[in-house]
C-alpha cells in the first residue's frame, strides 16, 4: 500500500512511521465540506498540521498526523481537538466534530473508509447544520440565596437547622445523623425547585433556538444544562434573551453561556 | 458572612460568557460522550478517560452531599444581621481531612476533580478564566473560615 503525501500536506516528523516510510495513521477531528479554508495557523494534536483528506465527493475529513508514540488522553490532546473545531466554528465554517479519539490507519483509508461510503449522508447532515451553531446554558443556584428560600419554605428543614445549631459541640457525634437528615431534606427540596426552574430557564431560551438538547445536572446545586443550536443570524438575539433571564434570575441563579461551540449534541449517534 | 458564591454574584447580575475558547471543564463532557461516531474507525487507547468521564457525571445523592449541604446550612448568617455564628469551626473539626476536602463549598464538586485528573493549568490560555475562579472561591472560603 501506497502513503499518500499531498503536496503541501503534513510532513513526516521525526520518529514518525512516514520517516520509515510506511503509513502515517491520521486523527480525525470532523467533517467539513469539501475545499473548505482551513485557519490558519491552528495546530492539532502536538501542534502537528491540519489538513483536509478529499475523496471528490462533498464532504472533507479534517485531519492531522497522530502521534504514534504515546497513547492519547491528556488534558492537551483533548484541548487540541476542540480548538481545531472551534477554529472552523469561529470562521464561521460548517463541521461536524467527531468524538475524542476517532483514528484511521492512513489518509488513503480516511478516503476508502470514512468518506466515500458516507459522504453523502454527512453532506445531508452538514446542510442541515449550516450556519448553525451550538451555545451550551449552564444554570447553577446561588447556594446562600436558596438555601435561604428553602428555610423560609420549609418550616421542618428550618426548625431542624435551627435545633442543630444549638448543639454544643462536644456532643457534635450524636446529631450526626440529623446533619445527615437535615442535608438529604435541602437536597430533596433542590430537586423540586431545580426541576421548576430548569422549566422556566429553558422555556425562555428555546423559543429562540432551532433545537436543545437538555442534559442531567453533574451536581445538586446545578439548575440547568442544556445545548442550544441556534442559528448564527439569530445568535445576538439568542444571547440577549439569555442576558434577560440572567438579570431576571441573578440574584438566586448563576448563568453561564459557552460557546459558540461545534455542533456535538446535534450531530447523528452513529 | 458572606458566602463565596454570593460574593461572586453580587452587584448587577450579568450571564457569564465562556467563547468558544471556553475552558475545557465546560465541554470535555461533549469532546469525549458527543460528536459523530462511525463504526468504521478505530477508537485509539485512551488514557484514562473513562474513569474520568465517570467522575464528572456524578450527581451525588449521598451522605458527604448532605453534610455539605448541612453545613452550608449551618454557615447561613440566619439573623442577618451577623451576631448569628453558626458554628462552622465545629463543623470542620468533625471532618476528618479527607472528608473535610469533600465538604468544601457545595459548588466545587466535579469541576475540580476534574482540574485535579488533569493536572491544572497546562499554560494554555484558554483555561486561564476557569482556573482563577475556583481560587478565588478558595480564597473568599478562607477567608470565612477565618471569622
Amino acid at each position: 500500500m501506497t502513503t499518500p503525501q499531498p503536496p503541501g500536506g503534513p510532513g513526516p516528523g521525526p520518529g514518525d512511521p512516514a520517516a520509515q516510510g510506511g503509513p502515517v495513521p491520521q486523527y480525525v477531528y470532523g467533517v467539513t465540506r469539501k475545499g473548505t479554508a482551513l485557519p490558519q495557523d491552528v495546530g492539532g494534536l502536538d501542534d502537528r498540521p491540519v489538513s483536509l483528506v478529499q475523496d471528490g465527493g462533498v464532504c472533507a475529513a479534517i485531519v492531522s498526523d497522530l502521534p504514534a508514540d504515546r497513547p492519547l488522553g491528556d488534558r492537551a490532546d483533548l484541548v487540541a481537538h476542540q480548538r481545531v473545531l472551534n477554529a472552523l466554528v469561529d470562521a464561521g465554517t460548517v463541521v461536524l466534530p467527531f468524538r475524542f479519539g476517532a483514528a484511521l490507519a492512513d489518509r488513503a483509508a480516511v478516503e476508502k473508509e470514512l468518506l466515500a461510503g458516507n459522504s453523502e449522508r454527512l453532506g445531508q447532515v452538514l446542510d442541515q447544520l449550516e450556519g448553525r451553531v451550538e451555545l451550551r446554558l449552564k444554570a447553577t443556584y446561588v447556594q446562600e440565596t436558596v438555601l435561604r428560600e428553602i428555610m423560609d419554605a420549609e418550616p421542618e428543614i428550618a426548625a431542624l437547622s435551627q435545633r442543630l445549631r444549638e448543639v454544643p459541640p462536644d456532643i457534635a457525634d450524636a446529631v450526626y445523623y440529623d446533619r445527615v437528615r437535615l442535608g438529604e431534606l435541602i437536597a430533596q427540596s433542590l430537586e423540586r425547585l431545580r426541576e421548576s426552574d430548569g422549566q422556566v430557564l429553558l422555556d425562555g431560551a428555546a423559543p429562540l433556538a432551532e433545537a436543545f438538547a437538555r442534559k442531567s445536572p453533574a451536581r445538586e446545586e446545578d439548575v440547568l444544562d442544556v445545548s442550544f443550536l441556534v442559528r448564527a443570524d439569530r445568535r445576538a438575539e439568542f444571547e440577549q434573551t439569555v442576558d434577560k433571564l440572567g438579570q431576571a434570575h441573578g440574584d438566586r441563579i448563576r448563568l453561564r453561556l459557552i460557546g459558540p461551540l461545534a455542533p456535538y449534541d446535534f450531530v447523528p449517534e452513529a | 458572612m458572606t458566602g463565596p458564591i454570593a460574593q461572586q454574584t453580587s452587584g448587577t447580575s450579568t450571564v457569564q460568557r465562556g467563547g468558544s475558547g471556553s475552558s475545557l471543564a465546560d465541554v470535555v463532557d461533549l469532546i469525549l460522550e458527543k460528536g459523530l461516531v462511525i463504526d468504521i474507525y478505530a477508537r485509539v487507547s485512551l488514557v484514562g478517560i473513562e474513569i474520568l468521564t465517570v467522575d464528572v457525571r456524578i450527581v451525588v445523592a449521598s451522605v458527604d452531599t448532605y453534610l455539605r449541604f448541612a453545613e452550608a446550612c449551618n454557615r447561613l448568617d440566619i439573623s442577618h444581621d451577623g451576631t448569628s455564628q453558626g458554628l462552622p469551626q465545629f463543623v470542620e473539626g468533625m471532618q476528618e481531612s479527607g472528608a473535610k476536602k469533600k465538604t468544601r463549598g457545595a459548588l466545587e464538586g466535579a469541576q475540580e476533580r476534574l482540574k485535579e485528573t488533569f493536572g491544572g493549568d497546562s499554560g494554555d490560555s484558554d483555561d486561564s478564566e476557569d482556573d482563577k475562579q475556583p481560587a478565588r472561591r478558595r480564597s473568599s472560603r478562607k477567608k470565612e473560615d477565618e471569622e
